[in-house]
Parts: C-alpha cells; sequence; structure tokens
C-alpha cells in the first residue's frame, strides 16, 4: 500500500485499521513497506478523510502478500475467494476427506500476528517427512519446489503475508506423531499459528479426528466446524 | 481454509456464536449454483441474523442487503450469524426441507450443532476442531481483544483497531453499537457477530 505524501494530511484517522500495525504518522502517514501485507485493509476501510491511499501495482514475489492476505482476492486455477481451499464445507460433494483419513491445517500468523512465510517453510518441512498428502489446490503448495521436502521456492521467503495455511491429509494411525512434530516446530517460529483437524464422522456420530487429537495431548475446541451433509450430488462413499 | 474457524472465548459467550453459510463446490455444483444461493439467502434473513454477508461481495455493514442479494456469483460464499441455538435449528429445518442442495456448513458450539442438525433431520458430515494458538503466544494481546478479533477469520479486524475503539467508548466517543457495527464493517465476508462483540466491550468498560 502507498499513501500520497502530497494529499496525506496526517490525521492518524487509518492507524489502527492496519493489524501489521505498519502506518505511523510524523508530519504524514508512512507505510513501513517491508511490514505491509497488501491487505488493503487500510484502502478499504474508507476513513481517509483526502483519499490519499493508492493501490500499487505488485509483481511477484511481492504479489504473494496480496494473494494471502486479501480474502477478496480469489485463486486462479481454484477459483475459491480466501486464502485456503474449500476444504471440509464440501466434503459430502467432493469426497476430499474419506473414513480413514485426516484433514490437518497450521495457519501460521492467525489470529492477527502476520508471518513470513520462512515459517510456513519450517512447519511444511517438519511434517513432509510423514509423507503426508499437500493440499494441491492451497496456494502455499504450489510454492513448494519439492512437495517430499515442504522446501519453497526461495524467493519468496522473506514475504509476509497475513496468514498462510499449511494444508494436508494424511492416514489416521499418522495423526498422533505428526501433531507431536507440529508442537515440536512451534518452539522455531517468530510467530504465532492457529491448528485444526478435521474428518468424516462415524456412523455413530464420533468423530475420529477429535479423539487423536486429544491422544496426542491437544484440547479440541467445544466450537468449529460442522458440514450438516445437504450438498448433492454427494460423493460415492468409498 | 476455517475462515470461521478458531474464535476464542468462554462457553456462555460462544453460545451466542453460530455462522450458518452455504458454498458451491467449485466443478462440482457450482454451475447453475446462483439461485440456489439466492434461495438459502432468502431462508437465512427470515431468522433476522446479526450479520450476512458474502464473500466475494461484502457485508450489510459495507453494502445494501438487497445490492448483496442482486448480485451472488458461482463461487459465492454465503453467511447468516446467529446468537442462539433455536434460531439455528429452525433455520436449518427449512434449508434442509427446501433440498437447496449447496453445502451447508454450520460453525458454533458443535455439541449443541449436533443435536440441532438431528432434530432438523440430518446429521454431522465432517467436523472440524480447533486445536488452540501456538508458537509465539507472547505476540498476542488480551484474551479479551482476541476473543474479538477472532470472528473474522481473515484478521481483517486488526487487534489495535478492536483496542482503538475500546478506547474511543471508554471516552464516550463512540457508542457500543457503532464500535461494534465499525468492527463488523473491516470482516468483508459477514461472519463477524457484532451482537457479541459488543456484549465483550461492555464488559471492559
Amino acid at each position: 500500500m502507498h499513501i500520497n505524501p502530497d494529499k496525506c494530511v496526517g490525521c492518524g484517522s487509518c492507524v489502527p485499521y492496519c493489524p501489521m500495525r505498519a502506518i505511523s504518522v510524523t508530519d504524514v502517514a508512512v507505510v513501513d513497506q517491508d511490514e505491509c501485507v497488501e491487505c488493503d485493509i487500510c484502502y478499504r476501510a474508507g476513513v481517509c478523510p483526502v483519499d490519499a491511499f493508492e493501490l500499487p501495482v505488485l509483481e511477484y514475489p511481492r504479489i504473494l502478500r496480496q494473494v494471502f492476505s486479501d480474502p477478496l482476492v480469489s485463486h486462479p486455477g481454484t477459483n475459491v475467494p480466501g486464502r485456503g481451499t474449500e476444504e471440509m464445507k464440501t466434503n459430502e460433494v467432493t469426497g476430499r476427506f474419506r473414513r480413514g483419513h485426516v484433514g490437518i491445517a497450521v495457519e501460521l500468523g492467525r489470529p492477527g500476528t502476520g508471518t513470513r512465510l520462512y515459517n510456513a517453510e519450517k512447519v511444511a518441512q517438519a511434517v513432509a517427512p510423514f509423507g503426508v498428502k499437500f493440499e494441491k489446490h492451497n496456494p502455499l503448495t504450489q510454492l513448494m519446489v519439492d512437495e517430499n521436502t515442504g522446501k519453497f521456492k526461495e524467493d519468496c521467503l522473506q514475504e509476509k503475508v497475513l496468514s498462510a495455511i499449511v494444508e494436508f491429509d494424511c492416514l489416521e494411525e499418522q495423526v498422533v506423531p505428526i501433531l507431536t512434530a507440529i508442537k515440536e516446530v512451534a518452539k522455531d517460529l517468530d510467530t504465532v499459528f492457529s491448528l485444526d483437524i478435521c474428518s468424516r464422522t462415524r456412523e455413530d456420530g464420533t468423530v475420529p479426528s477429535e479423539e487423536l487429537a486429544k491422544k496426542a495431548g491437544f484440547t479440541p475446541s467445544l466450537n468449529g466446524k460442522t458440514n450438516v451433509g445437504l450438498g448433492r450430488p454427494l460423493a460415492e462413499e468409498e | 481454509m476455517t475462515h470461521t474457524l478458531h474464535r476464542s472465548g468462554n462457553p456462555s459467550s460462544l453460545e451466542q456464536d453460530y455462522v450458518v453459510f452455504a458454498i458451491a463446490a467449485q466443478g462440482f455444483n457450482s454451475e447453475g449454483s446462483i439461485p440456489k444461493f439466492e434461495q438459502f439467502a432468502n431462508i437465512a434473513l427470515k431468522y433476522n441474523p446479526v450479520n450476512f454477508g458474502d464473500m466475494k461481495q461484502g457485508n450489510v455493514f459495507m453494502m445494501e442487503k438487497e445490492e448483496i442479494l442482486k448480485n451472488f456469483k458461482e463461487n459465492s460464499i454465503v453467511h447468516a450469524v446467529f446468537t442462539d441455538k433455536d434460531t439455528v435449528l429452525a433455520c436449518l429445518k427449512e434449508i434442509k426441507e427446501a433440498d437447496i442442495g449447496l453445502s451447508i456448513v454450520v460453525s458454533g458450539l458443535i455439541h449443541d450443532t449436533a443435536v440441532a442438525c438431528k432434530s432438523a433431520g440430518t446429521a454431522p458430515h465432517t467436523v472440524e476442531h480447533s486445536l488452540g494458538i501456538h508458537g509465539a503466544t507472547e505476540k498476542l494481546p488480551s484474551q479479551a481483544v482476541r476473543d474479538i478479533s477472532t470472528m473474522c477469520g481473515h484478521g481483517m479486524v486488526a487487534f489495535s483497531l478492536v483496542e482503538h475503539l475500546v478506547d474511543e467508548v471508554k471516552k464516550g466517543r463512540t457508542s457500543l453499537e457503532k464500535a461494534s457495527q465499525e468492527l463488523a464493517k473491516q470482516c468483508v465476508c459477514g461472519v463477524f457477530n457484532p451482537a457479541r462483540a459488543a456484549e465483550i466491550i461492555e464488559k471492559l468498560l
């Protein structure tokens, strides 16, 4: 984001809207370009009395900041708005998570803290040795040069984004060691992450992923997301 | 992923926080889905949600509801926010009876959602839990600020904005209602719960 210094009156109205606290005011407001994640929140907030915000034309790798930070941007190839995928939201139709499989997502930088992409690479490299299946439609997976190791393209690692999701599918029996590895790598990160887990319910309504998370020493939340199974046509059962 | 997950708070506060949304599976049933989004929206709006929006357009605090209803896309994700489980149940029942064919997700207390599913004549298909926040948690603000900010899963409601507006209410420069609506305006998808935000802010005064 760019603030036109010739227009800005230095009122500071925009300052609290920036989730990265990247805007400061001396005589006029200035955006710290290294901290800015190009989420456009300041622009959309519409609080500038003199329309001093100017949307820059972004090129690679900086455009990655916008792709991972502005939820109004849909990803080419998936047509899904936001920085993630449809994941379990459409599972009854897509059959993405089958019985016996578990979905895990590690969202770096969430809540509200942001992340450099090197943190995401660290997590990807921690889980890749388990042979996990990284979600191919996730924009982060598309930055990997080797899904077997979780290695990312070198030129993207320093880019800062609002959040980025390492998203994968694994077998039920892999869940406990994978969650243990995630706990370990958490110590090497300079940001926070929100962790989640999902699975198809059993016939009796119990949730395998919930049980496995408890076994790994985590406390699953009381609230969460439930796909209530009304999408049609239904995916064929395996 | 998970734009309505990871909403933090104590159980009594979370009892007042449900998001019901509709989504089409791209490449599976997205073609011709626009009238289905309209059908879902018209049902959801009958139950007076405290927020309503489309991830492709915006929410009712940013634009007119009628404008949103006219401009759904095949990749829209349409949300309605409610503050009690009974309303969610009634809404879900009507959605089930309408047999719309879009995927419907309820974000809220998982046990109560399962009960609502049963009463509505359906059952949880897939369930997703948050396993909490990890890593450099010393960077996080107070729990109350997080409880408000996490109601926008895309991080559009900055911690600093919550802190600023709480301060403005304390100083009498704005009202609880205006502050919570200003917060809701930032969350473009319309999944932020301004009623719950107002309650949390009130406790901070």
